[in-house]
């Protein structure tokens, strides 16, 4: 059976538990005796829980762990010596077993049966390629008794996990079933489970975080070893590509203070134009606007958000580029008599400009809950001892606000600091230190898909500085995020 | 029902005017909340350095008219006020006068405490500092103190003045609120249902305070207690359904009612 059809079956067996402890918990409730102590939904889910939970942990357990069973009893039938001689690794070679004994499953069940032990590789291969499946050129001969044994290994587990699962789960719900009696709490038992499933699923989100720091940090360590953190962390100039591949990387310069200037520089000037306007924007919905405007101009911002950044792009290059470039021509022509332009198309100015507008409807909506959120018997507090509604917001609504406020501008900083389309169009790939907003600059972002998206080798320096980019941008906004929230704990107890 | 609209008007007349002048006169007051009418044509006259007592079952439309005396119905989305209603003989609705002004001279307490997130001193100071009530910092403490004193606060927090506000019990934050009312010294200060959050200690506390207060301010009360209206009120009204059923001395209300409704009401057979 497939792991999905096991699933189902499983599914029908706690289906069929829940209806029956639903019905005898029912006779429990109008037959005299002890008051039932739970509602008979309770004891429905609670026979389901016994039926399903331990069987789907076994079910995973054993495809965690069949696959290294079978691999390891097959890989050490391996003949010695073979894989030195030949330029196969032992990974490389399951591999083509693996595959040998996927194709043999393909195959109509009359021509797997002429395959046998002593069958040559060639045979097999050309069988299995008339039927689309394509077989390594490394493949030997002695690897089809092995595909053979892989797959009537795999077979059997296949066949004893099924019978295990549906047993499991059959004594499960039989188990829980004979449990059901009056006073039997169901609810807590239930409530556990519930749970449980919560934390299963925050735990989900933690550990991913944990594996993608790990995934990450055995390139960057790799990437350290050959550049040196100094080098990296207070270099001024990023030129990695000039460096021959393979040539160790002495070559490149791979200094990380003009894309940490350039992040910074765009991402603050973004944020300098989004955060006010945004803000105002927040306070005018909540404090200002009537029901009608609010209902019209809240969704509306939303869409705004919902835009893809790629499409900030285009409007940055093909619209406001051009647009301040031309502008700044104008101003030039008028000032100094020679038309040329002071602002690049793609520049600092741009990208934070355009950025800011992705922005806005990002820290407007965020802050309109917040400021929402501030209790009315605040508001009418204020204005009822006669301030203004403008002195009711700024002494009263924003100070109850602010911590709030502050982690949503955090967060929005962290999206600016991580943000890469729109760079990539409107501020240039140029990795330049420059303090004119006019000119190009660019991201550790930008730099971070520049370097993988080439015909690099993988362990390169030249792409191993991506990792190294990515974990330095990981602790950039984990850190924003730990300010963030040491801010919303000061000024909670400060208001609490 | 014009019957006892003639009555109500009757009684309040003499009983009230012989006693104080009228602070605050309404006439024909009106509430639409949207399509709805909370209030249908209220008459009534608040007399000055009085406590008068709103009373009557819930939903009645108390609160409403409250808001109407320092306008805080503008607030609210959809709300219309119709009538006329005087401060002093001035059209408080009237275009030329200015709400925030208007507040301060009509203060507020609300129903639930309602502190704002600052410490107790900048609490009370909130209303001076923006009515540009203090020339410098010692008129502001002194301001401070005198109203915290006078809401009988200032004993239990005069060593905590720059602690929150919000980390006071229930019934000293309702002090708070009072003391934060009348540190801008309104003429009028209204109460909603100031004790309805509060132990009997507290609101005991409190109705001493109100009493206190009516020396120097005109107080106009909510309340649901029969005997809180008792206790502190010299005027109580009766609302009903929209309607004002009656009004008259409290004395008179409570022992000898003329309205129907407000002999049911205060013997307990509705509301
Ligand atoms: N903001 C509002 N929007 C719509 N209707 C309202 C609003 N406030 C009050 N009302 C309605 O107006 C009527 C009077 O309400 P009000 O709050 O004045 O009653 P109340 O006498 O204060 O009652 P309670 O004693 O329960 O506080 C009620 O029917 C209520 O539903
Ligand atoms: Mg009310």
């Amino acid at each position: 059976m497939s792991t999905f059809t096991i699933i189902l079956a499983v599914l029908a067996i706690g289906l069929v538990g829940a209806v029956l402890g639903y019905r005898r918990s029912r006779a429990f409730a109008f037959a005299d005796g002890p008051k039932l102590h739970s509602r008979p939904v309770y004891h429905a889910s609670y026979v389901a829980s016994w039926a399903v939970i331990p069987s789907l942990l076994l079910l995973s357990a054993w495809l965690i762990v069949s696959p290294i069973v079978v691999y390891s009893s097959v890989s050490t039938s391996f003949p010695e010596g073979v894989l030195a001689e030949t330029s196969l690794t032992e990974d490389l070679a399951y591999g083509i077993v693996e595959s040998i004994g996927d194709g043999l499953r393909v195959l109509p069940p009359e021509e797997r049966s002429t395959i046998t032990d002593s069958t040559p590789v060639a045979d097999v291969s050309s069988m299995l390629r008339a039927r689309g499946v394509p077989i390594a050129s490394a493949a030997a001969d002695w690897m089809v008794p092995l595909a053979l044994q892989l797959n009537s290994m795999q077979a059997t587990s296949r066949l004893l996990m099924t019978g295990a699962v549906i047993l499991l789960a059959l004594a499960g719900a039989f188990w829980g079933y004979r449990h059901i009696q009056p006073r039997l709490r169901a609810r807590n038992s239930v409530e556990g489970v519930v749970r449980g499933a919560l934390i299963v699923a925050s735990s989900i989100a933690i550990l991913t975080t944990i594996g993608i720091v790990f995934s990450m940090l055995f390139e960057t360590i790799d990437f350290f070893s050959r550049i040196s953190p100094a080098e990296f962390f207070f270099g001024t100039e990023w030129n990695p590509r000039f460096s021959g591949a393979g040539s160790d990387g002495s070559a490149g310069s791979f200094g990380f203070i003009p894309l940490l200037a350039g992040t910074l520089y765009i991402a603050g000037v973004a944020m300098l134009i989004a955060v006010p306007i945004g803000l105002f924007a927040a306070i005018y919905m909540a404090e200002y606007a009537d029901n009608k405007t609010r209902s019209i101009v809240k969704p509306l911002l939303e869409v705004l958000a919902g835009i893809p950044t790629i499409v900030y792009g285009f409007f940055a290059l093909i619209t406001v580029g051009p647009f301040l470039r031309d502008l700044s021509a104008q101003i030039a022509g008028i000032t100094t008599g020679s038309y040329t332009s002071f602002i690049q198309a793609q520049s600092v100015l741009t990208a934070g400009l355009v950025m800011a507008i992705m922005l806005i409807p990002f820290v407007s909506s965020l802050s309109d809950d917040i400021i929402t959120s501030v209790p009315r018997s605040l508001r009418d507090g204020s204005l009822g001892l006669g301030a203004t509604r403008s002195e009711t917001i700024k002494k009263v609504i924003l100070p109850a606000a602010l911590p709030g406020i502050v982690s949503a501008l955090l967060l929005t900083a962290s999206r600016a600091i991580g943000e890469t389309m729109i760079v990539v169009l409107a501020a240039g790939v140029a990795a330049n230190l420059t303090i004119n907003p006019f000119e190009a600059m660019t991201t550790i972002t930008v730099k971070i898909v520049a370097q993988l998206t080439g015909d690099l080798e993988f362990n390169s320096p030249q792409t191993l500085v991506a990792f190294a980019l990515g974990m330095t941008l990981f602790f950039l906004t984990l850190c924003l995020n730990i300010y963030a929230l040491y801010i919303v704990r000061k000024y909670k107890e400060q208001y609490e | 029902m014009q019957m006892e609209n003639i009555q109500a008007t009757l009684n309040k007349g003499p009983a009230v005017q012989a006693a104080k002048p009228t602070k605050m006169r309404s006439e024909n007051v009106t509430v639409h909340y949207g399509a709805k009418q909370a209030l249908n044509g209220i008459n009534l006259d608040v007399p000055e350095r009085q406590v008068t007592a709103l009373i009557g079952p819930s939903g009645c439309g108390k609160s409403t008219y409250l808001r109407c005396l320092n306008r805080m119905n503008d607030t609210i989305d959809g709300c219309k006020v119709g009538g006329k209603i005087t401060l002093d003989n001035e059209d408080i609705y009237d275009p030329s006068i200015d709400v925030v002004e208007l507040r301060a001279r009509v203060g507020m307490v609300f129903q639930k405490p309602n502190p704002f997130p600052k410490s107790i001193f900048e609490n009370v100071a909130y209303g001076p500092k923006i009515h540009g009530l203090a020339r410098n910092k010692n008129e502001l403490d002194e301001i401070v103190h005198r109203s915290l004193e006078r809401a009988g606060l200032l004993k239990e927090v005069k060593d905590r003045l720059d602690e929150p506000g919000t980390g006071l019990s229930g019934g000293q934050q309702q002090r708070l609120c009072i003391a934060r009312a009348i540190a801008v010294s309104p003429e009028v200060i209204l109460m909603d249902e100031p004790c309805s959050a509060l132990d009997p200690i507290a609101t005991a506390t409190v109705e001493e305070l109100i009493d206190e207060l009516r020396e120097n301010f005109t107080i106009v009360i909510v309340t649901h207690s029969m005997q809180q209206a008792a206790r502190v009120s010299q005027v109580t009204a009766m609302f009903h359904l929209g309607d004002l059923a009656e009004v008259g001395p409290t004395e008179k209300m409570f022992s000898n009612p003329d309205d129907k409704r407000t002999q049911d009401y205060i013997t307990g057979r509705f509301g």
